[in-house]
C-alpha cells in the first residue's frame, strides 16, 4: 500500500498513467455527455409544473452537486501537502482552484436562469444561492493567496492551511445561511432515494449528466494537472525527453 | 542554559503584557479601529438613508457590517511589527507552545480593537435608532462576537504576513469566513425585537466563541511557521 502510496507521489508515474486512462476518460465523458444532453433537451417530458424550463436541472444539478466537492477534494490534497510534502497532491489543488470557481460559477449562472424563470428574479438571498456565492468567493481568495506568494512551497503550504481552515468554513457557512434564510427547494426532490413523484424518464438522464459532468470535471483536473506536471519539471529529464520525442 | 526556566503561562502573561505596553504606547494603533468603526457606522444614515424608521430596520446589520470592517482594518497590526522587527521569530523559536502565545497576541488585540467597539456600540445604536430594547443584546453580542472575528482573521493575517500587498487579499481571505459569525449576530438582535428567546441564539454564538478559541490559535500558529521561514 504505501509502494502505491509513493509512487502516486511521483508526478512522472501519474502524467504516464493519466495518459493512458485519458482517451477512456474522454470518450465516456463525449458519449454520456451527447446522449444526456439529448436526452434531456428532445425526449425528456416536459414538467407538469415547470414546463420546458426543468431540463435546466439537467445542467445545474450536475454542476451544483459537483462544487460541493471541491473544498474537501482540496482540503485532503492539502493534507497530504502538509503532511507528506507530496507534489503531486499539492499541484492537484493548485489546479483544483480555479476549475472550482469556474464549477462553482456556472452553478450559479445556471440557476439564476433556472431561477428567473420558476422564481421570476434572477437572484434572491436564499440560503443556498448565499453559500455558493460565499464558497465562490472563498475560493476566489485561495486562488489569490496561491498568486501573491512567490515562493512556490510556501505558497503550496499556505494553500494547503487555507483549504482545510475554508473547507471546515464552508460547512459552518451552509448551516448558518440556511439558518439565515431558506427558500430553495431541498435537494431531496431530486436524490435516487427519493423515486416516488420522479419517474425514471425523468432521473435515468439526469444521473446520466451528473455522471458525464463528473468525468468533465475528472478529465479537466487530469489536463490541468498535467500542465502543471509538465511546468514544474520542465527542467527534469523525462519532460526534456518528452519534448525531444515530439 | 535551560529552556524551562519560564513556564507557558508566564511567557502567555508576557506576550499578553508585552503587546498591550505595545499598543498603548502606540495610541494611534488603539485610536484608529474605534474611529473607523464610528466613521463607516455614520456613512450609513447619509448613504441611506436619515429617515428613523429605515436606521432602525438596518441598525443592527450596520453596527456588525462596521464592527467587522473595523476588526478587518486593525488586523493589520497584528504580526506585521512584529514580522518586520525580528521579534515573530523568537516568538516562533521560543519553547513554549505557539497555541498560547498566539492567543495572548489574539487577546491583546482583541483588548484594544474589539473591545472598544463593542463597548460603544450602544451609543452608535441609540444614534442609528436601533430600538432601545436591543442595546443590551447588541452589546453582548458584540463582545462575544468580535473576539471570533480577531480570531479568524488571524489566520488570514498569519498567511499573508510575509507579502508586499495583503491588504486586499486578507480582506478577500477573511470576509467570507466572517459570514457565520455577522449571521449569528444580527439574527440575535433581530430576534430580541421581536421578543423571542436569546439563549438559543447566544449558545450559538458562544459556540463559535469556544470554537474558534480553540482552534484558531493552531491554525495561525501553523501559518506563521509557514510564512516566516
Amino acid at each position: 500500500m504505501w509502494l502505491w502510496f509513493s509512487k502516486l507521489g511521483s508526478p512522472k508515474w501519474f502524467y504516464e498513467l493519466s495518459g493512458k486512462w485519458l482517451p477512456w476518460l474522454a470518450a465516456g465523458m463525449s458519449l454520456l455527455l451527447i446522449v444526456g444532453i439529448i436526452w434531456a433537451l428532445l425526449f425528456v417530458p416536459p414538467d407538469y409544473q415547470q414546463g420546458d424550463t426543468i431540463r435546466i436541472m439537467y445542467v445545474h444539478v450536475p454542476f451544483a452537486s459537483i462544487s460541493l466537492a471541491f473544498f474537501p477534494l482540496m482540503a485532503v490534497a492539502g493534507t497530504i501537502t502538509l503532511v507528506w510534502r507530496m507534489k503531486l497532491a499539492d499541484m492537484v489543488a493548485k489546479t483544483a482552484a480555479p476549475l472550482g470557481a469556474w464549477f462553482t460559477a456556472l452553478a450559479l449562472a445556471s440557476g439564476s436562469i433556472w431561477g428567473s424563470d420558476i422564481w421570476g428574479t434572477w437572484w434572491i438571498w436564499d440560503g443556498r444561492l448565499t453559500s455558493m456565492l460565499l464558497q465562490f468567493f472563498l475560493l476566489v481568495g485561495v486562488i489569490s493567496l496561491r498568486s501573491a506568494i512567490e515562493d512556490a512551497d510556501a505558497a503550496a503550504k499556505a494553500c494547503a492551511l487555507l483549504a482545510i481552515v475554508g473547507c471546515i468554513n464552508v460547512f459552518v457557512i451552509k448551516y448558518s445561511v440556511d439558518w439565515w434564510n431558506t427558500l430553495h427547494q431541498p435537494s431531496g426532490s431530486f436524490s435516487l432515494s427519493d423515486e416516488a413523484p420522479n419517474p425514471p424518464e425523468v432521473w435515468v438522464p439526469l444521473v446520466i449528466m451528473i455522471v458525464a459532468v463528473y468525468l468533465f470535471f475528472v478529465v479537466s483536473l487530469i489536463l490541468s494537472t498535467r500542465n502543471e506536471i509538465l511546468e514544474r519539471e520542465r527542467r527534469s529529464q523525462w519532460v526534456q525527453e518528452l519534448i525531444e520525442a515530439n | 542554559m535551560t529552556a524551562q526556566t519560564v513556564t507557558t503561562f508566564e511567557a502567555f502573561k508576557a506576550t499578553l503584557k508585552r503587546d498591550l505596553l505595545i499598543a498603548y504606547k502606540r495610541k494611534n494603533d488603539m485610536v484608529n479601529p474605534f474611529m473607523f468603526f464610528l466613521i463607516v457606522a455614520s456613512l450609513f444614515p447619509i448613504g441611506i438613508s436619515p429617515d428613523p424608521d429605515r436606521l432602525a430596520e438596518i441598525a443592527s446589520g450596520v453596527l456588525w457590517i462596521s464592527a467587522l470592517l473595523a476588526s478587518l482594518l486593525a488586523m493589520d497590526n497584528l504580526f506585521r511589527s512584529d514580522y518586520e522587527d525580528g521579534s515573530l521569530e523568537q516568538l516562533l523559536l521560543s519553547p513554549h507552545p505557539l497555541y498560547f502565545l498566539v492567543l495572548a497576541k489574539n487577546i491583546s488585540h482583541w483588548l484594544v480593537s474589539g473591545l472598544p467597539v463593542a463597548l460603544v456600540s450602544p451609543l452608535v445604536a441609540y444614534m442609528l435608532n436601533l430600538p432601545s430594547e436591543s442595546y443590551f443584546t447588541l452589546f453582548i453580542t458584540l463582545l462575544i462576537g468580535t473576539p471570533v472575528l480577531s480570531l479568524l482573521g488571524s489566520i488570514g493575517v498569519a498567511l499573508t504576513v510575509g507579502l508586499g500587498s495583503r491588504g486586499l487579499i486578507l480582506a478577500v481571505i477573511t470576509l467570507p469566513m466572517s459570514v457565520p459569525v455577522l449571521i449569528a449576530g444580527t439574527l440575535t438582535v433581530q430576534q430580541t425585537l421581536n421578543g423571542a428567546s436569546l439563549a438559543g441564539y447566544l449558545a450559538i454564538l458562544a459556540a463559535m466563541l469556544f470554537a474558534a478559541v480553540s482552534f484558531a490559535p493552531l491554525a495561525s500558529a501553523a501559518a506563521l511557521r509557514i510564512s516566516v521561514n
